[in-house]
């Protein structure tokens, strides 16, 4: 069976996006040839930012037959007494060019229905494939359309050409006004001008010959090869995130890498400015001699390497990094500090004022959490009132990726506080781009007051993520919250600490309350509990009620983790599911043991005696797991409570007193979880 | 060695064969060549047009008072319009840089993705940011919108950086080096042109007085509006928007009044384009 080639020529793609429009391309084909009948084998797909391009391989002939019931009439319209058609079954048949001994009875539902097996016989696979195309055109999602002639199209960028070989032969495709052939295009300067394919298979090749590599592979590994010589030239070691890799990737058809030397007066910058200067647009990619900038940097050049590429790249460099130094040297014409009452100008989110608002509101939620975490509030205060100051630098707005890092290369230099730099620095963690959390307190603390601040404002004007809708990143920075709280191990009430901020904020919009905050962070806390291992009927348990110190519900939740399997919990569990629901509807707590009337009641009693002061105490200083341990002690008393004594006696008094009293247990055990949540099946225990 | 002038006589005669018209710069100030009525009024509507003329830019903002090597507050552009784009428009474009004087054989030319946008115009496009040798020196854009208005056809503007070219031509660190013409060099024309105009738009400009002059030229681009006087009000719209780069380089707004700035000229370039629209409605033959 012959192979399907098909490339579409396009006027240069955006790097980042051409790789995923590709595999977008693959796609639609898949999809396209599935729809159409067409069965085929391995699809090989090929791309650069100016072609996309699949082989398909063992493509059928010709698409499978199409053998289908269709309904008719039902057969009381269909069919008259005598059994003979009706005018509205012949019109069914001559439809479909049938005759009456066709006809089948089915039931749908309660009717019965004439039915009709069409058969459509497939048609020539070469016949379908400029539908297809088109198809398949029209389903490539693009970030953006433009149109660029007046046929109709709309695509990322222009088509210029296609390519479509069935087998050795040419297929008259047509997308707008260009029209399919055997002829692709060269590399645009080293073999300009078409190159004729005599079949699909030839595609690779020819291609490699006319200096276009068309398989991403090849590219990656050319690159790869330069970046390993450089390194091993220098002694030194590429500093490559994802996203420049796969712009390098997409870049160029022919990669040449290309290796310059930074002027050594720019070494001087701080190490991040460098690497931002250098990764800006994607253009150059540092090293690093171990934390230091290596003086080399390296570019992959479309197809032509040599001297006078480097003395460019050279000068675009120098340019640029003289321009960060004369950033740096005019920020440094004032402190950090003096910049503060400039985010007054600065406004990023209207509709909760401005940037100095928002380190008013930081400053206050950094306040409540110095106190409840115990650290210094002079310095942690120092360090809000600084942290957002950098994004009235110069080279902050030149490279909005600096923020925090500037400030805390600033804040240094001014002489502030190590522990207020660094706070600064860190408080933007983690960014968009990476995991990485602060790593000292105050960086954690003043992380958490930006992250809750912001989740807090965006949700009360409106920005509530919905769905995969989160244009601001307000998830992001839940999850962020979450995070701190359970890797710093930060002690702290946030429901407490959000209703105690609520005031900072304007008016909320309808519908947004302190309410829907809360819930939003316990929603982000239960995925993570989850991620972290715990069952779902564990974090129910943990979570009911829901509790502010999500630290504390993570600490239970591993307790509770850890008790599982174990009988004691089965039967505690089965018991207080009584109790609570006995309890439910009894609000009052006070009783006198001195009505009890049972033995089993005053040995309820006394074993909760014995446990109840150090349980309470356990779960003050968070060991959970040890007033775990303390309460199922109980769990004889309560069976034995459960056997012997009628909770909903006649005796009103007695009946209030009882309830009063396991209410109380109730409540003990609900500091730790309600254990009523657990699922506690044998399958449940073992399997989960 | 290719001067200065060389390069914008290079280009004219480049586009002139391509059979662009070749027209001056206009002469209100204005922060690039899009904004020129030749492009502005001469990408709408459906006649092809094709033009070609070289623009001093002004970016107050972009001063650095002569000291920097590529920053200017004023500099120089090569822009030209292709109505409708011909469907060999990038290798057109490379052919001029070879009639220019560049080998591109012996260089790394990158189309980067960066789609254009102003808006004080109302205008976007899709397209490129032309990398040579990693400098940035054009910015291709196949237009879709003007004044708020789609086009049809769509048109293709190329903006040639002429300083950046110039520098790899002679081979300049500093655009201040360069030979304009012989015994002339850029920086005794420019430099201290720049260092007064910085000092002019970051320390000395009236923050009250450019207000004013703001509020009198919005006045008068809607009174002309109002009698029908298209391009009078155009000219009123680029003294705004020259004056909201003023006061934006003079640091004098916060975020939301910028906003509230930029709404202002882009409601009047809005209403331009859609008054110039309607009189070609009118009349095929009115003229660009």
């Amino acid at each position: 069976m012959p192979n399907l080639l098909v490339e579409l020529g396009v006027e240069d793609l955006p790097a980042q996006e051409a790789g995923l429009l590709a595999e977008a391309f693959r796609a639609a084909w898949v999809e396209g040839l599935r729809q159409a009948r067409i069965a085929h084998g391995e699809v090989r797909l090929y791309w650069t930012l100016r072609r996309l391009a699949v082989l398909i391989l063992d493509v059928a002939d010709k698409q499978a037959d199409l053998v289908e019931e269709v309904r008719g009439p039902t057969v009381a319209q269909g069919l008259d007494p005598a059994g003979q058609p009706t005018p509205a079954a012949q019109g069914f048949l001559r439809r479909y060019g049938a005759s009456p001994e066709q006809l089948v009875r089915k039931k749908v539902g309660e009717k019965e229905y004439l039915f009709l097996r069409a058969e459509t016989p497939g048609r020539p696979t070469p016949e379908l494939v400029s539908d297809i195309l088109g198809q398949v055109f029209r389903s490539l999602p693009c970030s953006k359309r433009m149109v660029w002639d007046d046929s109709g199209l709309a695509f990322l960028r222009p088509v210029r050409w296609i390519v479509c070989l069935w087998g050795s032969k040419a297929l008259p495709v047509q997308l707008g006004q260009v029209r399919g052939g055997r002829e692709t295009q060269g590399h645009r300067f080293l073999k300009p001008g078409p190159v004729t394919l005599d079949t699909g298979e030839a595609y690779v090749d020819a291609l490699r010959a006319a200096y276009v590599l068309v398989d991403p592979e090849e590219r990656a590994a050319a690159i790869r090869q330069a970046i390993t010589s450089g390194e091993r030239e220098h002694g030194v070691q590429a500093a490559l995130d994802p996203e420049l890799w796969a712009r390098m990737v997409g870049s160029v058809e022919w990669p040449v890498g290309v290796l310059g030397q930074i002027p050594r007066e720019s070494l001087q910058l701080p190490p991040p400015v460098v690497v931002a200067a250098l990764h800006e647009e994607g253009k150059f990619l540092p090293f690093l001699r171990g934390k230091e900038i290596a003086p080399q940097f390296l570019g992959i050049a479309e197809g032509v390497g040599g001297s006078t590429v480097r003395a460019g790249y050279e000068r675009v460099v120098s340019i640029r990094l003289r321009d960060a130094a004369s950033f740096f040297e005019q920020d440094r014409s004032h402190r950090l500090a003096e910049r503060v009452p400039h985010l007054k100008m600065i406004v990023q989110e209207a509709r909760l004022g401005t940037v100095w608002d928002r380190v008013e509101r930081i400053r206050a939620y950094s306040r409540a959490l110095a106190r409840a975490l115990g650290l210094d509030e002079a310095i942690l205060d120092r360090a809000a009132y600084l942290c957002k100051a950098d994004l009235a630098t110069v080279m902050v707005r030149e490279f909005p990726e600096l923020e925090g890092v500037m400030g805390g290369v600033y804040a240094r230099l001014d002489g502030e506080p190590p522990a207020v730099a660094q706070a600064v620095e860190e408080h933007v963690l983690p960014t968009a781009r990476g995991d990485e959390l602060p790593q000292s307190p105050y960086g954690g603390a003043l992380s958490l007051a930006d992250k809750l601040d912001f989740v807090a404002g965006s949700i009360r004007i409106g920005e509530m993520p919905t769905g995969s809708r989160d244009p601001y990143g307000v998830r992001r920075r839940a999850a962020a919250v979450v995070r701190l709280v359970l890797e710093k191990r930060m002690r702290v009430d946030l429901f407490a600490l959000l209703e105690a901020m609520d005031g900072l904020y304007p008016p909320a919009v309808p519908g947004a309350t302190v309410q829907d905050v809360r819930q939003f962070l316990v929603d982000r806390l239960r995925g993570a509990l989850v991620e972290r291992g715990l069952t779902h009927d564990v974090v129910e348990a943990v979570l009911s009620p829901p509790r502010g110190d999500f630290l504390g519900v993570w600490e239970r939740g591993q307790a509770l983790s850890g008790m599982r399997g174990g009988e004691e919990l089965v039967s505690l569990a089965v018991g207080l599911s009584r109790v609570r629901n006995i309890t439910r509807e009894h609000p009052g707590r006070s009783y006198d043991p001195r009505l009890f009337e049972e033995e089993a009641e005053r040995q309820l009693f006394q074993a909760y005696q014995a446990v109840k002061a150090s349980a309470h105490k356990a779960v003050e200083r968070h060991d959970f797991g040890e007033a775990l341990r303390l309460l199922l002690t109980l769990r004889p008393a309560i069976d034995r409570y459960f056997d012997e004594v009628l909770v909903m006696c006649e005796d009103g008094a007695v009946r209030a007193n009882r309830l009063s009293f396991l209410g109380e247990i109730s409540d003990c055990f609900l500091e730790v979880a309600d254990l009523g949540k657990l699922v506690l099946s044998s399958k449940g225990e073992q399997g989960s | 060695m290719k001067r200065f002038q060389d390069l914008v006589l290079g280009l004219h005669d480049y586009w002139r064969g391509q059979g662009c018209a070749l027209v001056d710069p206009y002469d209100v100030e204005k922060g690039a060549g899009t904004f020129n009525p030749a492009t502005f009024f001469g990408v709408l509507g459906p006649r092809p047009w094709r033009v070609a003329y070289v623009e001093p830019s002004r970016r107050p903002a972009d001063g650095r008072y002569g000291e920097n090597p590529i920053r200017f507050g004023k500099h120089h552009q090569y822009q030209v319009i292709l109505k409708p784009p011909p469907a060999e428009i990038q290798d057109l474009y490379l052919q001029s840089l070879e009639e220019v004087g560049i080998e591109l054989r012996s260089h790394d030319v990158k189309f980067s993705h960066d789609d254009w946008e102003s808006p004080t115009l109302g205008a976007w496009g899709v397209g490129w940011q032309v990398w040579l040798d990693a400098l940035e020196i054009t910015q291709f854009t196949y237009f879709q919108q003007m004044g708020g208005v789609d086009l049809n056809p769509v048109a293709v503007e190329l903006t040639y950086g002429l300083e950046r070219i110039a520098m790899v031509l002679q081979g300049k660190e500093s655009a201040l080096d360069l030979v304009w013409a012989d015994g002339v060099h850029y920086r005794d024309i420019w430099q201290e042109k720049e260092r007064q105009f910085s000092i002019y738009h970051f320390e000395q400009a009236s923050v009250d007085r450019a207000r004013a002059m703001f509020d009198l030229a919005e006045a008068e681009a809607k009174a002309c509006l109002g009698a029908g006087l298209v391009f009078p009000a155009y000219d009123h719209t680029l003294r705004c928007s020259h004056l909201f780069n003023t006061l934006d380089a003079r640091g004098a707004l916060a975020t939301a009044e910028r906003e509230s700035y930029i709404a202002r000229v882009r409601a009047l370039a809005r209403q331009c384009a859609e008054l110039y629209s309607a009189s070609l409605e009118h009349d095929a033959q009115s003229p660009r």
